[in-house]
Formats: C-alpha cells, structure tokens, sequence
C-alpha cells in the first residue's frame, strides 16, 4: 500500500497529490457515502422533536418500514396498500416510460449512427439537444398546455368533430407518460448512437449482400452489438423515470401518485423525516437491485454506463 | 426494389417529422401561449395578440428573486463540481488497477441514484452534523445555497468527471513524460500540459453543469430552505396555478438558448473554414460580397434574421396595444353568455312549467349561469393568486368552443 | 555543447510483479558513444531505455549516468533528454515553444527563448516554421523539430525511442544519415532503441541485442552480424540459413557439423562458442542466403550441397532463390544482381558452395521466431 501512495506522489507532486486527494475524498467521502449512511442510519430512528434528539428517546425503530410493509397500526387492511400500490405502480410506469423511450430512439440513434455526419445530420443534432436546455418544469408545463382538458389536442379534436366532450388526458396518465418519455429522450439517444456509430457499416453490407431482410439485420448485427448502449441508456431512463418528482407533480393525475411524491409529502407536509428517509432508502435499494438485475441479465459492466 | 426504397424514404420522413414534433411541438405551444391574452396558458382559441405576460413576468419578484438564487447556486455548483469532477478523473487514470472499478461505480452512483434520495441524504446529513456540533438553526450548514450546491455538485460532479473522462482517454500520457523528461516538476506538467489540453473539456463541463444546476428540481426541493431557485418557484407556480408569464419565460429561454446554439454552430464553422483554408483567409477581390461571416454560413444569416426579428418585435410591442381587441373579446363572451343564460332560463322555465310547480324554487334561476364562465373571463394577470381554479379537474369546461 | 558522459548499467535487473522484463542486464556506454538496442517488440529494450530517463526504477542495480548512481532521481533532474516514439510534440503550443520548453520551466524570459529557438531552427532547417503548430508540419519536420526540443535541453545523454518507424522508407533511411550527423556535431551520448536492425547497423558505435529480458550479445555492428553470439542474434539480424546438427569434430577455429538433413557441412566456430562447444554437442550452424554462391565444381565436399530450385524472386539489386535440399530442407540463396540472366528454372538441380569462414557455428539454443 505505501509503495502505491509513494508512486502516486512521485507521479503527481506532493501538492498536486494532496489537493487530488482532498478532493476526492471530500465528493466520495462527504457528499456520496457519509450522507446516504445518515439517511440510511436516520430511517432507523423514532419522529421526535429536535430537543429529544439524541435523548433517551432517540433509540432505533423499524417502525417506518413497518409502516410501508403494513400501514399504520390499526388500519383495517393488514398490508399498507395505498403505498405499496404506489411503488409498484411507479416501478410498472418507469419501466413502460423506458419501454418507450426505447422503441421511440432506437430508430433515430441508429439513423445517425449510420449516417455519414454532414450538415443535415448536424441540424438534427443540435435539435435534439435545445430542448434539453430549457428548464424541466417548463417542458413538464408545455405538456399541461397540450393535454389540458381545454389543451391543444382536445381543441383540435373536439373541432374537428372526433370527439364529443373532452378527454382527460392528466386523469389517464397520457400527459405524464408523454412528459417522462419526453424529458430522458436524450440519455436513451445518445448511448445507443455512440455505440452505433462504432459499427462498421460493411457488416450490414455484408449481411444485406447474404440476403438478409432489414429486421432480420438489426436482430442479428445491429443490435447485439449496440446492447450495452441500449442497456446504458435503458437503465439511466428507467432509474431517472422511478426517481422524477416534477413531471408527477405537474402531469400527474389527481388519483395516482408517483412514490417520489410520497417521499415528498413526507418531508413537506408531513413532516416526518425519518419516515420520509426510510422510503427513501426502500426507493433507492429497489433501484440498485434492478440495476444490479439488468446489468447481469445483459452482461453489461459497470464501466459500460456513462459512455 | 425502386417502390420499396420510396416506402422506406417516406416511413423515415414520417418517423422524423413525428420525433421532432414530439421534440419540439410543446416548446413551439408554449411559446405561443406567451402572446395570447387569456388568463390561463392556451393556444386555442386565440384570442388577442398580447405583450402584456413579459411585463406581468418583468414585474414578478419571486421569479426575479429565484433567478438571483440559481445564478449564485449555478456558480458555486460549477466551481465545485468542474474541481471535484476533474480530479475524479485524474485519479481514475491514476489509481490501482483492482479499486478502479469499485471507485468507478462509486463516483458514479451519483448519476443513477434519484435525485430525491441525493437531496433527502443531503439534507438529513447536514441537519444531523449540525445538532452534533450545536449550532443553531440558522447556522450555515442549515442555509438552502450552501446545502443546494452540496447537493447538486455530489451528481453534477459525476457529469463533469464523465466529460473529463472522455477527453483525457485522447490524452496522451507521453505529452507529461516528455514535459518532466525536460526538466519540468509536476506542477508545472501539470499546468501547461495537460490543463491547455483539458480547457475544452473544462468548458463543456462548466456549461453542462451550469445547466444541470439552474433546471435541477429533484435534489434542490429538499435543500433551498430559503432559497428557491427558479425552478423551484416556476415549479410552485405550476403547480398552484399560473399565467401565461411563464409561457413568456419559456420563450425569453428558448429564444436564448437557439442564439447560444446558433453562435456555437458559428463558432465551429469559422474554426472548420479556417482550418481548411489554411492560416489566413485570403480575402478575395472585387464585387459586393457578404461579409465574409455570412458566407456558406446559413447560421448566422438566421442568427441576424433572428435579432431583426425580435427588434421589430420588441418595437411592436412597444406601441401595439390589445386593449382594444380584448373589449372586443369579452364584449363577444358576454353575448355568449348573455345567450346561454337566456337558453338556460328557457329550459329551466321549461321544467319548471312541466313539473307544475311542485316546489319552491330554490335553486334561483339567476344564481346558476354565473358559476361557469366565471374562469373564461380574462382576467387582470398578476394580480394575486387564483386559488386552485386552474388544477386539473376545475378547468373551464363551458369556455366558447368555436 | 556539453560533452557525452557515460552511462553505466551494473546488474540491472526490472521487475513488474511476477514478470521479469530485464535480467541483470550489464551494459556500459562510453561517452559521446551511438549505442543501440535492438530487439523484437516485447524484448525489454524500452523498458531500459525509461529506467535510464528515470520513468521507472530498476528492481535492483544500479544505473549510473557520468559515474553517479541515479537512484531516486527524476526524470525531471537527469542529464538526459528523451524522444518519443510518436515524438509527443506539444500539440497546442507552437514550434518554437514546443523547442525551448525546458527553458520555459526553468523560467527563462521570452526574448531569450525565441532567440535560442531560432538558433535550434536554423540548425534543424526549419527556420521560418517557428510560429506553425506541430500539426502543420510533415514527418521529417516534426522528427527534427523533436531533435531540437531534446537538443536545447543540453542533455549530456539523448535517449530515441523508435523515433523513425512512423516515417516511410525513403524518409528514415534519410534520417538516419541525418540523426548520425547531428550525433557526432554535438558529441552528446546517444543511446537508439529500435528494432530495424538496418538503423541500428547503419548508424551505431555500438549494439545490444536484445532477447526476452536479456541482452545477447554487446559489440559494434559487423561483430554482431558476422560474428553471432547466440543463435538468437544469428537468427534476427540479417537473414540467415540454419542448419542442427551435431559436432564431428573441431580443428582449431573450424568445426565440422554433422547436420540433420544436410550431411556434414565445415563452419567457423563463432568467438562466443570457442571453448564451450565440444565435439558431439548439439550444435547449430548458419549460412548467410548471401555467402551461398553456384558452385562450378559439383564434386562432394564439406563446403557444398545440392538443392532443387524451387522459386525466385526478383528484388532489383538483388535475386532471391529459393531452394529445396535434401528431405525438404529450406535453403535461400541471394545473389547480386549483376546483369545475369535468370539462372535457373522452377526444378532444376544446382549445386551450392560457400566459404567455410563465412559460416558460423554456435553451441543450439532459441531462434528468433519469424
């Protein structure tokens, strides 16, 4: 171990060695691991006042998971339904959001793979990426204006006669669907594009030459090969899609609640932080088993997301 | 063969034209909504040809407020995270083979967790550090900017450490080596090597954090305290009822963020002409010319088409006035309503006759038409809140449909 | 300029964990000395070469450089400078700043610089490219511009990493000329790493030819190719025909072999073997392709074989014949080319001889592979 740290100080300087040091210690250390150890230790603890915290009071509690598992003490169903309900809807919606996203990208990122650059390709490049400057609860908002029950596409519908009253999209979950395939388009595109861009376009060549049909190619050559940009980019979009508080807040209907706004309301309205942390860690192991889960099914390394 | 490669062509246009009005369609509604005068943000039915919502957005001080915030916030966040993120890097190339994937997953973990569980631990953290050390609650660990930055820099970071990872794989080691081979320290290696070499990607990563800092909702929900930023205010004003002001915020944006791509897109074609031109562009004799900016450069045409655009805006703006076309609006609504009263004062006389007064009238024919149409009526923008009128269920449903 | 030093390798051994990449290497190189090593890729040779710049340390061992020991020094403080493989030429600064590099750390001002850069210009042929960017330049520019930049470092040693094998033919065989010249113009040592042996004999005092972590043999250039000390060296510089066999007998410098398949052929006992290959060792033999000659006298002797032919190839100053001899064996001949007809047909019979001198014998041991 000492030869290790000589080496990097013979390599960096012992001040450039140090202040790297520092830093990184300070991100992983304090900002990464010692604050989701505290969450994790404080989703342990009993909802006290700040004066009894710390006093004899302040002992460790399963309560908060008890309370996701089985509800509040006296309810009259024995499993806490509302909430578990919610997760596992959250995890169903997120996973049909990626499903989305998938199907919707795909074609596109292998276009511009494929594609020999050029200015046309350029122009729809920088179209992809202007959205994503403007602010996320605005692109949430542009999606209330659309799908509103006196939005764009009710106008237009109940104008042209197809529809007699208006449909309520919110109600349906159609806006928030949209808003969450809209806003993780990017993080779905460019993992697969970067992939593809790699492939060689002689294998498809080679492949149509031998008489394969279109479908047959892509089942074949282009997507085993674009895989672990598919699953980099499915996983960022389903763990992003889980873990979104604003497109729910906004599109969300009046009857279904994303799991994040639980969490929210725990924090917010309810004031019950230790509560509110508890669901927070059952949100974020659930989504480090599905990543763990995915990455193993698809044999994709860690070092594969984030390319 | 010929017809199925025109089938293919035209499903390949079909499919571009749906993404990209899927992309670009809710920003181009939005936009819209910013000049038409009802209450509530909506394209249809247009109305009057308002500038009234930047004057409303102009006079709001929340949002100016939460502007301030976010730039402050967005600073901070950029520094410590293009610092953290860099380093990252830099010992990511550095360190012992058999941590680097555990390190790896670990400073990249920021990235996949949610947001929401980054702002809670952020938080919870903080707070308890905070009671251990006794300081009182407005103590600096509690203040919403110091725990914003934290909490946005611990993902923000991973970003930037992405960007640098990225470049530094085109780094070529031996650059170091022959700057220490010639006598340089580290330090100095370090400073006029490899940090010239990663100036773009500082570049790119301070714009992308910037980014991801001034829209960044999730995290910053749980720690601005008394500080919200924008998107915290927009996203209260969203949420408890709104007016097209934000519609025009969205514009301002959109407007800004195309000039910013338009003058990147600029920038990288006078480098590539310049590059390819060799050293100096030998300037060529005679004739009117476009300046040469212009030439082969459809951006910047666009660019300046853009800025004469929004002068004769902002010029029309200044001396058209709606007032006009609004009276004349609701002089319309009002026949409306005046009609549909009367059609319901009919019916209602109509059932009344037919159950031959079988009781007392107690639902006062002149009380029911004012409920609906109370919410079409345009309203003076701006002036306090409208309560919940706006959530999704109360929305007007009895508004002209013409 | 500063005069060449000595570089000094005492029982240099480099370890990477369990892998040894260079055993107890010895090797001492005068002052103002054009030391080579060569070998295959993989041999160790650019691991010496980063032990000597002070990019790594040895496991064990000493190097000295002007007889001080450099343990613990940096590469940063060593009297030597070091050129790239691929030149590692600053990309964004200029030719000129990229030139006077080691000044700038040491906090020389600009006006000093540029004037020592124009000096270091002129002498490369490069005076009015200063103010370009490396990626401006042609090949053998960035090649010299390279030099220069090691050059104004006033090194006491200059140590070249392969620094040709990017260029093409016609352009390194140039710059070899011109890397030697600048050599004996500065009289700095230079140590060459390469594995062309065509630069290596061409251009130094000295070579070292290298093995898997080992060093064969240490000798100028016409000892290592006519005088082998392994048939490792036989093997990889310079072609050469092999023949096993074993030791009939020995009769002061000449030593007849009885060969496999080639019956009982005489051959110089190489300087390395004298003393250690005794009669019935294993023992192998080499035939340069251009010692072999057509013999006009086909009577048998210990200096003769025949051979089918089997394919020519016409190289311009040269022609190469491939031969087969007896149970298959491979032979090649390379005669000059000297306005001959083509001599043979596909299948004929020949007749080869050679001067016993000019082949070696050697005790067997590892070939180079092809």
């Amino acid at each position: 171990m000492g030869g290790i740290f000589r080496d990097f100080f013979d390599r960096n300087g012992a001040g450039l060695g140090i202040f790297l040091l520092v830093v990184v210690g300070f991100w992983v250390v304090i900002l990464i691991i010692l604050p989701q150890l505290s969450m994790l230790d404080f989703s342990f603890r009993h909802h006290l006042p700040p004066p009894e915290m710390g006093g004899p009071k302040d002992t460790y509690t399963i309560e908060h998971y008890k309370y996701l598992v089985l509800g509040a003490p006296g309810a009259d169903t024995s499993y806490n339904v509302v909430d578990l309900g919610v997760f596992g809807r959250t995890l169903i919606a997120a996973l049909f959001v990626t499903i989305l996203d998938l199907v919707l990208c795909y074609p596109l990122a292998y276009y511009l793979g494929q594609s020999k650059g050029g200015g046309f390709v350029r122009v729809l490049v920088l179209l992809l990426i202007i959205p994503y400057w403007i602010n996320e609860i605005l692109r949430a908002f542009a999606f209330r204006i659309i799908f509103g029950e006196s939005g764009v596409i009710n106008e237009v519908l109940l104008t042209m006669g197809l529809i007699g009253s208006p449909i309520d999209f919110i109600r349906a979950n159609i806006a928030l669907y949209a808003g969450l395939g809209y806003a993780y388009i990017l993080l779905m595109i460019f993992p697969i594009y970067n992939v593809i861009e790699s492939l060689d376009r002689n294998q498809i060549e080679a492949a149509r030459d031998m008489g394969a049909p279109w479908w047959r190619i892509h089942w074949r050559i282009v997507i085993p090969y674009a895989k672990p940009g598919i699953s980099s980019g499915c996983t960022m979009v389903f763990m992003l899609s889980a873990g979104a508080l604003a497109a729910p807040q906004i599109l969300g209907g009046p009857s279904s609640l994303w799991f994040t706004q639980i969490i929210y309301q725990w924090f917010n309205q309810g004031g019950n932080w230790p509560r509110g942390a508890a669901f927070a860690i059952v949100l974020l192991l659930t989504c480090i088993v599905i990543v763990l889960s995915m990455m193993r099914l698809f044999k994709v390394k860690i070092g594969d997301i984030g390319k | 063969m010929k017809s199925e490669s025109y089938l293919l062509k035209f499903f390949l246009v079909a499919y571009l034209v749906v993404f990209f009005g899927y992309l670009l369609g809710p920003l181009f509604v939005m936009s819209i909504t910013a000049f038409n005068s009802p209450g509530f943000p909506r394209m249809t039915p247009w109305e009057c040809l308002t500038f009234e919502w930047f004057d409303v957005l102009a006079e709001d001080d929340r949002i100016i407020e939460g502007i301030k915030n976010s730039f402050i916030i967005g600073i901070g966040t950029v520094i410590l995270s293009v610092i953290m993120g860099l380093a990252g890097a830099l010992l990511l190339t550095q360190i012992w083979p058999k941590l680097r994937a555990t390190y790896y997953t670990v400073v990249i973990a920021p990235i996949l967790i949610p947001g929401v569980v980054l702002g809670i631990s952020t938080l919870v953290f903080w707070d308890r550090i905070n009671i251990m050390l006794g300081f009182t609650s407005d103590s600096l660990f509690n203040n919403g900017i110091f725990l914003t930055i934290l909490g946005q820099s611990t993902f923000i970071a991973s970003y930037c450490m992405l960007v640098f990872i990225a470049r530094l794989q085109r780094f070529d080691t031996g650059l170091t080596e022959a700057a220490l081979d010639l006598g340089a320290t580290n330090v100095q290696a370090f400073r006029k090597i490899l940090l010239p070499f990663m100036k773009p990607a500082i570049g790119s990563a301070a714009v992308l954090a910037f980014l991801a800092s001034f829209e960044n909702y999730n995290t910053t929900t749980f720690t601005f305290g008394k500080f919200p930023t924008l998107t915290i205010e927009l996203a209260q004003k969203v949420r408890y009822g709104i007016n097209p002001s934000i519609s025009a915020l969205a514009f301002i944006i959109i407007v800004l963020t195309l000039i910013g791509a338009l003058a990147y897109e600029i920038y990288r074609r006078r480098q590539q002409l310049a590059l390819a031109n060799g050293a100096p562009l030998s300037a060529v004799s005679g004739g009117f010319q476009l300046p040469r900016i212009f030439r082969g450069n459809p951006a910047a045409v666009i660019m300046v088409l853009l800025a004469l655009g929004g002068f004769s805006t902002i010029w029309f703006a200044q001396t058209y006035s709606p007032t006009e076309c609004k009276l004349d609006v609701r002089e319309q609504k009002r026949i409306i309503q005046n009609q549909r009263i009367l059609e319901i004062q009919q019916q209602r006389q109509l059932q009344q006759q037919q159950k031959l007064l079988q009781g007392p009238d107690i639902f006062g024919g002149k009380k029911a038409p004012a409920a609906p149409g109370n919410t079409t009526r345009p309203q003076n923008p701006g002036k306090g809140s409208f309560g919940n009128i706006f959530a999704p269920k109360n929305l007007d449903k009895t508004g002209p449909k013409d | 300029m500063s005069k060449g030093v000595d570089v000094n390798l005492e029982n240099v051994w480099i370890r990477f964990g369990e892998f040894v990449a260079v055993r107890e290497a010895n090797v001492n190189i005068k002052g103002g000395e054009f030391f080579s090593f060569l070998g295959p890729s993989g041999c160790g040779k650019t691991t010496i070469l980063r032990a000597v710049s002070g990019f790594l340390e040895p496991s064990d061992g000493t190097i000295k450089i002007g007889g001080k020991d450099m343990a613990g020094i940096g590469p940063n403080k060593r009297p030597t400078a070091l050129i790239f493989q691929n030149l590692a030429l600053f990309p964004l600064m200029k030719v000129w700043e990229n030139i006077t590099f080691s000044l700038e750390v040491q906090g020389v001002g600009k006006a000093d610089r540029r004037k020592r850069a124009d000096e270091l210009l002129e002498m490369i042929a490069l005076s009015d490219q200063g103010e370009k960017l490396p990626s401006e330049l042609s090949g053998g520019q960035k090649q010299r511009v390279a030099i220069a930049r090691a050059l104004c470092a006033e090194p006491d040693v200059l140590l070249l990493d392969e620094p040709l094998s990017a260029l093409d033919l016609k352009l390194r065989q140039h710059m070899r000329t011109e890397l030697r010249e600048i050599q004996q113009r500065v009289g700095i040592t230079f140590i060459y790493i390469t594995h062309d042996q065509g630069e290596a004999l061409t251009m130094s005092d000295k070579v070292a030819v290298m093995r898997a972590g080992i060093i064969d043999q240490i000798a100028d250039g016409k000892s290592v190719y006519d005088d082998p000390a392994t048939p490792f060296v036989a093997s990889f510089v310079g072609e050469n025909n092999v023949f096993r066999g074993k030791v009939k007998s020995i009769d002061g410098d000449m030593a007849l072999i009885d060969t496999n398949r080639s019956g009982t052929l005489l051959a110089r006992m190489a300087s390395a073997a004298k003393g250690t290959l005794k009669v019935g060792d294993n023992a192998m033999m080499f035939i340069r392709p251009e010692a072999c000659k057509i013999a006009t006298d086909t009577s048998p002797a210990h200096n003769r074989l025949t051979a089918k032919v089997k394919n020519e190839e016409f190289e311009g100053q040269i022609y190469n014949v491939f031969l087969e001899g007896s149970e298959g064996k491979e032979i090649k001949m390379s005669l000059v080319n000297i306005g001959q007809q083509r001599l043979s047909a596909r299948g004929s019979d020949l007749t080869l001889e050679y001067a016993p001198e000019q082949a070696v014998a050697l005790p067997a041991g590892d070939l180079a592979s092809e």
